[in-house]
């Protein structure tokens, strides 16, 4: 059993328990880009689950940078990152959608975009009757970001509202790239 | 190196401070590799002007004229693309 098998449902900051992913992944985000990290207070604790999955309507959100092809690409360019985000469509299919990103390889996702952004798995969960739904839309922004705050007011509390205000979604599924 | 890091940096002139920065963007973290991929990128442009080829320079005057924010933004979009058809693409995470 590793540290990131542990049980985190608890509202405990991951952080001080020990469950973080990648030892270290601070002090290397802080060495690399000093003052861009997440800040202690801005901790939240999970929400807690209302009903049962099989009733619950799910929505996906990543910062993999994922969009439909017929969109224009978010700008992977401008060195404090993108503030905009993408709304794809939760009953797309691989090819209907591209990875428009620098700074991870992405060569395994262009195959199959599932085991990046699991939209053809979740598709396939409701078919099953094991989630009760997906909202109309999905999420999905560049992760690289040297703004937190201006993060925090644009993409965060832009795809927070449209998640429960347009989608109304039961639970999120949040998918780090 | 976050935004308000970076206001500081430029409000005292820090040419130290903002140079590693660039640096380390466009070297995807590492400041050796984007200290090459700026060298690399306005060597890859003397290339294209020795080509000797007809250019646009109404379509020139005409961007000059845009607004700074845009043409600085312009600045990095162009350093991707001409660094992107060099060939010699980094910037896949892979690094």
């Amino acid at each position: 059993m590793t540290a990131a098998d542990k049980d985190t449902s608890s509202a405990a900051d991951p952080r001080k328990v020990g469950t973080q992913l990648r030892p270290g992944l601070w002090h290397t985000i802080n060495e690399r880009y000093p003052g861009s990290m997440i800040r202690n207070e801005s901790f939240e604790p999970q929400a807690r689950l209302r009903k049962p999955l099989g009733a619950s309507r799910l929505t996906l959100v990543s910062s993999c940078g994922v969009h439909s092809k017929t969109d224009q690409p978010l700008d992977v360019c401008h060195p404090f990152g993108e503030f905009r985000f993408m709304r794809v469509p939760s009953r797309a299919k691989h090819d209907d959608l591209i990875i428009h990103q620098l700074k991870y390889p992405h060569d395994d996702a262009d195959l199959d975009i599932s085991i990046i952004f699991p939209i053809e798995r979740l598709q396939e969960l409701v078919e099953e009757g094991r989630l009760g739904g997906l909202t109309p839309n999905f999420f999905s922004f560049i992760g690289y970001n040297m703004d937190p705050e201006k993060f925090e007011r644009t993409v965060a509390e832009g795809i927070a509202e449209a998640v429960v205000g347009e989608e109304r979604d039961d639970c999120a599924l949040l998918a780090p790239a | 190196m976050s935004v308000p890091y970076l206001r500081e940096a430029a409000a005292q002139d820090d040419l130290g401070k903002l140079v590693r920065f660039v640096r380390l963007h466009l070297g995807d973290g590492d400041e050796a590799v984007g200290k090459e991929e700026i060298d690399r990128s306005w060597a890859e442009a003397i290339k294209i002007l020795l080509r000797d080829e007809p250019v646009d320079r109404e379509f020139i005057v005409w961007v000059l004229e845009t607004n700074e924010s845009t043409l600085a933004l312009l600045f990095f979009q162009l350093h991707f693309y001409i660094i992107r058809r060099s060939g010699r693409w980094i910037h896949d995470g892979s690094r």
